[in-house]
């Protein structure tokens, strides 16, 4: 196994490698390493092909500690390297010439920390404005130094001939939401893309820190507003795991049966909007249409129609409403045989196939180092599903097969979403008729989980979402982390797109479904 | 002197009334001098121009009101048409609140276009900026002079007239640039770009495929053309003509999928995103006035202008004009957009060379 193999490459030396109980921390090997030994490790990593999922800090007072979460597509069983490092002393070597996603991580430790990594290409913030005079995640206030503020204008200036940079968004039809690309242009062709976050940053991370985990609970919808359910059973999720609960059979069942009406319905927007920023203006509408049918199954459910906040610790807020199972059988009839009308309509449009066939293509390679998941990545041929991979809610009895592409290009994608869907139904259809009676929720749960960390991952319809969590044994997060899945795919982005066209650009971007406020966070 | 002038007027008409009475009495005056003014000059031309041209010049002048009274007319229902047909094919109604079935609804908007503020960005290429969206407006009405709507509904029937509409619609392209280049955007600027390229390819197929028309017809009169159709439609004879005559007017007017210059995904909306208010309107006016006036020349080259039978020739005219329309209005809401290189090549690489053999075949053929 590739882990055994990663272990015995490691061991000896100054690490220290420890095997942890998956159930209880949701991760399989802990490691400490001395913090100029990281590059090394991080290169044996990279050897054995595991991909970058996430860095983080945890600020301990007396000490910060960074972690690294890696994770395999073949052998799915996560690493966290963790180093330490001395306030006193905030410096850390860079990783990212192992892996160029690592770049993005690091700066928001960055910025948020205050630890400076030796070597990185470029610590501009990513999400906080460069007026900023301290940095928030850290438990004591620690001040920027002089110098450091101003680290939001790190553009060069366009000295070559010909060359010149356009503002792409926040105010752009095609950016979804509030990105922010900066493209440097020779003509039409695109040499560098910087793409500025942070115009939907809500600090979701602090916020947590300060309210209880009930309190903190509905946030969680708000960072994913397309597929919000996804985020909702990552916290949940991991606060069962930390508080080793045992959820019933029958709320494990509805959250499955919800989380796959929310991939359809995501996919569904996906759909439209990337056809929209194609220039195809009514398969949007055939698209919210169907949409809408889900809406409202979800909002008799739930109450809402945008940020469902129905799963609670241990269980659900209600138990389901007369019809609801019904309603769901008609969607299902009705979704299969829109298909042959996206198909009409687009799947073998000359000109749809023209624009997306081998634009943008992301290589498996690049997709391991800067840690892309969800239909992204397999649209480039992995087969790789958290749904899989850790099974979690229902997914370990109703497995759904697990689409993959070809070449990796837009219309890959494309394809792979369609096919999502299409399996999404297969798994509602079988879960439809699998339900358990019983109870949905467990009658006691305790408000003050044990002291601990625990990660919980869950595929949300853009890719693996995860959430790590330090528990000091209070009712309030010591600190929580979310892994956002569009964060990487973005930075994906960031290395396909040198040298499109604009127009190839818009297509790579519209395939790859990012939502910004959970970029953002 | 201008404090004396002043004091020695309040001396002289110091109140209140006398002093609107003197203002009310200056202005009827000035209005009945200027009246006359007007009338001796108009009287003077008219009189020129009709011992000079005959009655022809009243008919022009009406023919050129007619003209506009078609242009805005044929707009304003476009509007309407076209967000009708697209909601009729996106599962919606589209306008229905305003007048019966929605039809008042683009006087409503054109109402609110007006009373919009008209906001010049700092920075612009003032004189470029503000000519750009009357210069656009030029080649329709030029176009539409020498249209014949019926055997006897024609402003002019200029034995020319094909080369002329040609020649015109060329400056479209001017005046988009111009906005482009003017608004000092770096959108506008690469939609504006993007226009000349686009007219520069697909003016060329768009001729290559009325020669083979005109061959056939032995004239450069549109009447000659209509009348030429005697038998059969042109259609019937060169439907490959008419297919790349189709699809290069399409490009000329702007339209998805070839509407790159306003390309909103990619360009916000290209070569008008500065513009507001009526001068973004007056764009919109000549986009669509545009469109009726290639399918209107694609209805007189190829479909029979207005023959028909048992119904007047106006109407059978406007009733093929409008079919085309709607074919145009069914691409745009249903195909996505090409790239821009994908565009060119097309036009390039396929319908330049498609076209060419197409005459020479017409050439040969006739020549038999």
């Amino acid at each position: 196994m590739v882990a055994e193999d990663l272990i015995k490459a490691l061991e000896g030396g100054d690490l220290s490698i420890e095997e942890v109980p998956y159930q209880q921390r949701g991760y399989w090997f802990d490691i400490k390493a001395p913090k100029d030994r990281i590059v090394e490790v991080a290169e044996a990593i990279d050897e054995k092909g595991y991909y970058i999922e996430d860095i983080l800090c945890v600020d301990y007072v007396d000490r910060l500690e960074v972690l690294y979460h890696f994770n395999h597509w073949e052998d799915p069983r996560r690493l966290s390297v963790r180093v330490e490092v001395a306030p006193s002393e905030p410096e850390l070597p860079s990783i990212w010439r192992v892996y160029p996603g690592a770049a993005w991580h690091e700066r928001e430790v960055h910025e948020f920390f205050g630890l400076r990594f030796k070597d990185h290409p470029n610590l501009a913030y990513l999400f906080l404005h460069e007026g900023i005079d301290f940095y928030p995640m850290r438990k004591e206030r620690v001040e920027v130094p002089e110098e450091d503020r101003q680290l939001l204008n790190y553009l060069p200036a366009a000295a070559e001939e010909d060359t010149f940079w356009i503002n792409m968004g926040p105010q752009h039809p095609s950016t979804h939401g509030v990105l922010r690309l900066i493209l440097k242009m020779r003509g039409e062709y695109i040499e560098q893309a910087e793409p500025v976050l942070g115009y939907m940053h809500r600090m979701q991370e602090k916020m947590a820190e300060v309210r209880t985990y009930q309190q903190y609970y509905p946030n969680t919808a708000r960072l994913d507003y397309v597929g919000p359910l996804a985020f909702s059973l990552c916290f949940v999720g991991a606060m069962e795991r930390l508080c080793e609960l045992e959820v019933p059979e029958r709320a494990q069942y509805i959250r499955t049966i919800t989380l796959e009406l929310n991939r359809i319905s995501s996919h569904l927007l996906w759909l439209g909007t990337f056809l929209l920023d194609l220039g195809a203006t009514t398969p949007y509408f055939f698209a919210f249409d169907d949409r809408e049918q889900i809406l409202d199954l979800l909002e008799g459910l739930t109450g809402s129609r945008l940020t469902f906040s129905y799963y609670r610790i241990g269980g659900l807020y209600e138990d389901l409403n007369d019809g609801f199972l019904e309603g769901v059988k008609r969607f299902v009839e009705r979704m299969w045989k829109r298909f042959e009308i996206y198909d009409d309509l687009v799947t073998g449009n000359i000109i749809f196939v023209k624009r997306t066939k081998d634009v943008g293509v992301i290589p498996k390679e690049v997709a391991r180092r800067y840690g892309a998941t969800g239909p992204t990545l397999r649209g480039s041929g992995v087969p790789f599903d958290i749904r899989q991979a850790e099974p979690y809610a229902a997914y370990g009895d109703l497995q759904p097969e697990v689409v993959v592409g070809e070449r990796g290009d837009s219309y890959d994608r494309y394809l792979v979403r369609l096919e999502e869907m299409k399996r999404s139904l297969r798994v509602l259809e079988e879960a439809l008729e699998k339900v358990p009676e019983g109870p949905y929720k467990l009658e006691k749960v305790p408000k003050k989980p044990v002291p601990g960390d625990v990660y919980f991952a869950t595929e949300s319809p853009r890719g693996e979402v995860g959430i790590y969590i330090v528990s000091d044994g209070s009712d309030k997060p010591y600190r929580l982390k979310w892994r956002s899945p569009c964060f990487s795919n973005l930075a994906t982005f960031t290395e396909v797109v040198k040298g499109q066209l604009i127009a190839d650009a818009v297509a790579t971007l519209g395939s790859l479904d990012l939502v910004i406020p959970e970029m953002d966070r | 002197m201008r404090r004396w002038l002043r004091e020695q007027f309040d001396r002289y008409f110091g109140s209140d009334p006398v002093r609107l009475l003197f203002a009310l009495g200056g202005l009827f005056f000035a209005t009945l001098v200027v009246l006359a003014l007007l009338y001796w000059v108009v009287g003077k031309v008219v009189t020129a121009g009709l011992e000079a041209w005959g009655w022809d010049l009243v008919r022009l002048l009406l023919g050129l009101l007619g003209v506009m009274v078609v242009v805005f007319g044929n707009a304003l229902f476009l509007v309407w048409a076209e967000r009708k047909v697209a909601g009729h094919m996106q599962i919606r109604i589209g306008p229905k609140e305003v007048g019966p079935y929605g039809l008042l609804q683009s006087i409503a908007d054109s109402v609110k276009l007006l009373a919009k503020e008209i906001i010049t960005p700092r920075f612009v290429d003032r004189p470029l900026y503000l000519l750009a969206p009357l210069l656009i407006f030029v080649p329709c009405l030029v176009a539409m002079v020498v249209i014949p709507f019926d055997a006897r509904l024609q402003v002019r029937d200029i034995n020319v007239g094909i080369v002329m509409i040609l020649a015109f619609s060329s400056l479209t392209v001017l005046a988009i640039f111009m906005a482009g280049w003017g608004s000092v955007n770096k959108y506008s600027l690469i939609g504006g770009v993007r226009s000349i390229s686009q007219s520069i390819a697909y003016e060329i197929p768009m001729l290559l495929s009325i020669l083979p028309v005109v061959m056939m017809a032995r004239s450069l009169s549109l009447k000659e053309v209509v009348k030429a159709q005697s038998p059969y439609w042109f259609v019937l004879v060169q439907p490959v003509a008419f297919l790349i005559y189709f699809v290069c007017a399409v490009a000329e007017t702007n339209r998805t999928p070839f509407d790159l210059p306003e390309a909103e995904s990619e360009l916000v909306a290209g070569y008008h995103t500065e513009y507001s208010g009526m001068r973004f309107s007056l764009f919109f006016l000549a986009e669509y006035t545009n469109i009726f006036i290639v399918c209107a020349l694609a209805t007189t080259f190829f479909l029979g202008g207005y023959k028909g039978p048992v119904l007047p020739g106006v109407v059978w005219f406007f009733l093929k004009t409008y079919a085309l329309i709607f074919v145009i209005m069914w691409f745009r809401w249903t195909f996505p957009r090409v790239r821009f290189d994908q565009l060119l090549n097309f036009s390039w690489k396929f319908l330049i060379p498609l076209a060419m053999a197409n005459l020479l075949v017409t050439g040969g053929l006739l020549k038999l």
